[in-house]
């Protein structure tokens, strides 16, 4: 891991843990109704301060959090348009399924690429800590997923072009 | 002091939880239901499960002396259970709520209970004799959110009320015909219902999880979701009081506090531990945690030999120890402490339970 | 009047006992307002010290009384000031300074309001990153010179970072709840 990965990662996790309190709240806007109060905003009370965890002005994490739910919006490295589009088609790969990803957002939140929605019924389904673990290994492994594919596109490309090229030799 | 006395009820979290006043008898708020568990031998066997309510349970509570247990829930309704000789009876309450109930809990008189709502008021029910029902009377006037929990003074007239709005207040429920006038108190003399006794902010204003009288009554705390505990000392009716401490924690907020003596209060949270607070008029502090932290169990993690750790990498793929179980009792947030044994000083022993369906009886 | 389409009126933002119109303001106890030049002054009286080398006491008294009342500028001119004074400090001095801030009376308070300086830090890189500087038809191979604009607001960040680890390591998560929970923004 690098020397400057450390320490953003090591912020995410202890604003994810002290974000990730959250408790049954139900509804004070319709009766018999539990919805999660980040979505919903209808009682301003119980949204609490957002918080942005930044490593440089194009990786960062927004956090949003209420009483029973929290709102985990992630900005992906992208250094060129090959990464922007890499990022574009493997978030839509994961949003379209997000059903299997429970905790994962249909919508990205605006100018972000992924969005977590965590609800007080994970935490209590799933071991909190294990989830801010697996936030932490899901913005790891990102990275280097969309760099490995990047050097995999490049690989293609150039073997493209020389498979081309040779009957001009 | 021996260990804390570890059960593990099932995989769901309990909202609430309260025993009978012999403590055979253990009533858990469990999804929609509420389970009765009997104590035989060193265990709890289900022994009954009371169903009617169609949404969450979020409280539940026993009465020490006549046995009735009461419970309310999500769908807005509360429910008073009397034992006959079909099994348990409900009698449906009268609350006139249209938003969730919250919690609820018996007057130490056991004549009355309070009920806490999403409706922004507190029902205060009693039993009306002519009518053969449970009727409420509604607490609204200064509150302006979701209502998370009730606390009763010893005299049965007062009650503390936590609310998502960030106060902490005092309110007089006293109902003609039911209650004997109290005596005057540093709270207030003249206490009609509804009167408001005193309304408590701390600066960094959380939602309140949780209030309590001390055993006396004449000291208000609070927990709140900055991580503070707030400790009121009142002076006089209609006067500032003596002194407001809170103590900003390190840890994450209290979801739940009790006062097992005058100078000190057990609370409980979000780090999944209970810890000790000790004081007086002149200040509290954090004073540490009910964990032993030399507990059997933790010591033969670390004692890993070589051999294993290369067993784990090639089997499981993973190095290291195993990071899943957390190095407290309970594996998730604390949702609610009580009180399980008392003696002529203090609480001597209190119960615990949270989100991983864990009862936990620790001696303090 | 005539064309208002009557159903997608929010009727919950009329009512004035809805749940939406609480009033948040009710939830910060008494803020006096600071104007912006008070804040300035005090900026000027905190460079002086941090002039004259005493870097823990500018960043004590830059502490001490956040300007909560300010308006928009002048937190932000406040901001400046306690960016530049944790930008000044070096790696090795943090932690023994802040566990002495921490035990001094009122410490608890003072790194609180540091931990709502460190993530309005962060915030404020947001912003500039919307305006992507990409040229319409780079290809893959202009990698080298965008990421070096890519890593730009890093150097001011991994120092926030720092002091957002050695600050958690003393004050404990609770601080960081209590930046969430707490109605006074910095």
């Amino acid at each position: 891991m690098s020397q400057s990965l450390r320490p953003y990662l090591q912020c995410v996790r202890s604003s994810l843990t002290a974000a990730l309190s959250l408790s049954n709240f139900a509804s004070q806007a319709s009766e018999r109704h539990n919805v999660p109060e980040i979505e919903a905003a209808s009682s301003p009370e119980v949204i609490l301060n957002p918080l942005t965890v930044s490593r440089n002005e194009n990786e960062r994490v927004y956090i949003e959090p209420s009483i029973n739910s929290v709102r985990i919006s992630i900005k992906i490295k992208q250094a060129d348009e090959i990464e922007h589009i890499l990022v574009h088609k493997f978030t839509r790969f994961l949003t379209q399924r997000a059903e299997s990803f429970y905790i994962l957002r249909r919508k990205p939140v605006k100018g972000y690429d992924i969005t977590f929605l965590i609800t007080n019924f994970h935490t209590e389904e799933m071991l909190k800590h294990k989830l801010v673990d697996f936030i932490i290994q899901f913005m790891e492994e990102v990275d280097k997923e969309i760099s490995e594919m990047k050097l995999f596109l490049n690989a293609r490309a150039r073997f493209v072009a020389e498979s081309f090229l040779t009957p001009f030799d | 002091m021996s260990g804390p006395e570890v059960h593990h009820l099932f995989h769901h979290p309990i909202a609430d939880h309260s025993f009978s006043a012999d403590r055979q008898t253990l009533a858990v708020a469990r999804e929609n239901n509420v389970d009765l568990f009997h104590k035989t031998g060193s265990e709890y066997k289900l022994e009954d499960e009371l169903t009617g309510h169609d949404k969450t349970v979020t409280g539940v509570d026993i009465a020490p002396n006549s046995g009735k247990i009461v419970t309310c829930s999500q769908d807005r309704n509360a429910y008073v259970w009397e034992p006959s000789p079909q099994g348990w009876k409900p009698t449906l309450v009268l609350l006139r709520i249209n938003r969730a109930a919250t919690c609820v809990r018996w007057a130490p008189s056991e004549t009355k209970f309070a009920v806490g709502s999403g409706a922004r008021l507190i029902p205060v029910c009693y039993f009306e004799e002519e009518d053969n029902w449970w009727v409420s009377k509604h607490i609204k006037k200064p509150i302006r959110s979701t209502v998370t929990c009730v606390a009763w003074h010893p005299n049965s007239v007062l009650l503390a009320a936590g609310s998502t709005d960030g106060h902490a207040r005092v309110l007089s429920s006293f109902v003609k015909n039911v209650d004997e006038r109290p005596e005057p108190s540093a709270w207030g003399e003249r206490l009609p219902f509804n009167t408001v006794c005193g309304e408590y902010l701390n600066s960094t204003a959380g939602w309140v999880h949780s209030v309590a009288f001390s055993p006396s009554g004449n000291a208000l705390a609070f927990a709140s979701h900055d991580s503070t505990l707030t400790v009121v000392y009142p002076s006089g009716p209609e006067q500032a009081p003596r002194a407001i401490l809170s103590v900003s924690t390190q840890v994450l907020p209290f979801m739940s506090l009790i006062w097992s003596s005058e100078a000190e209060i057990v609370a409980a949270g979000y780090n999944c531990e209970a810890f000790r607070l000790q004081g007086d008029e002149s200040g509290w502090q954090l004073a540490g945690s009910l964990e032993s932290k030399s507990r059997p169990g933790l010591t033969d993690q670390r004692e890993e030999s070589a051999l294993n750790m290369f067993r784990q990498m090639d089997l499981k793929g993973k190095s290291g120890t195993d990071d899943t179980k957390l190095k407290t009792v309970h594996q998730n947030t604390i949702n609610t402490i009580r009180s399980f044994e008392e003696s002529g000083s203090g609480v001597t022993k209190i119960s615990s339970t949270g989100v991983d369906g864990r009862v936990v009886i620790w001696s303090l | 009047m005539a064309n208002i389409n009557w159903r997608t009126i929010n009727i919950d933002a009329l009512d004035p006992d809805s749940p939406a119109n609480f009033d948040v303001s009710s939830l910060t106890p008494a803020v006096a307002p600071v104007s912006t030049a008070d804040v300035q002054n005090n900026a000027q009286q905190i460079r002086q010290l941090l002039r004259g080398g005493d870097n823990e006491g500018a960043l004590q008294g830059a502490l001490e009384n956040p300007p909560y009342g300010a308006d928009d500028k002048g937190k932000e001119t406040h901001l400046a000031t306690v960016t530049e004074i944790l930008q000044s400090i070096r790696q090795s001095d943090m932690s023994p300074m802040l566990s002495r801030i921490y035990k001094a009376p009122g410490g608890t308070e003072a790194l609180d309001v540091l931990m709502k300086y460190i993530y309005k830090g962060m915030a404020q890189a947001a912003p500039a990153s919307n305006t992507r500087n990409l040229t319409p038809q780079a290809t893959g191979f202009s990698q080298i010179h965008s990421r070096g604009g890519g890593e730009g607001g890093g150097q001011a960040m991994s120092v926030l970072l720092s002091w957002h680890e050695k600050l958690v390591e003393i004050a404990g998560p609770g601080s960081i709840v209590r930046v969430m929970s707490d109605r006074r923004t910095v």
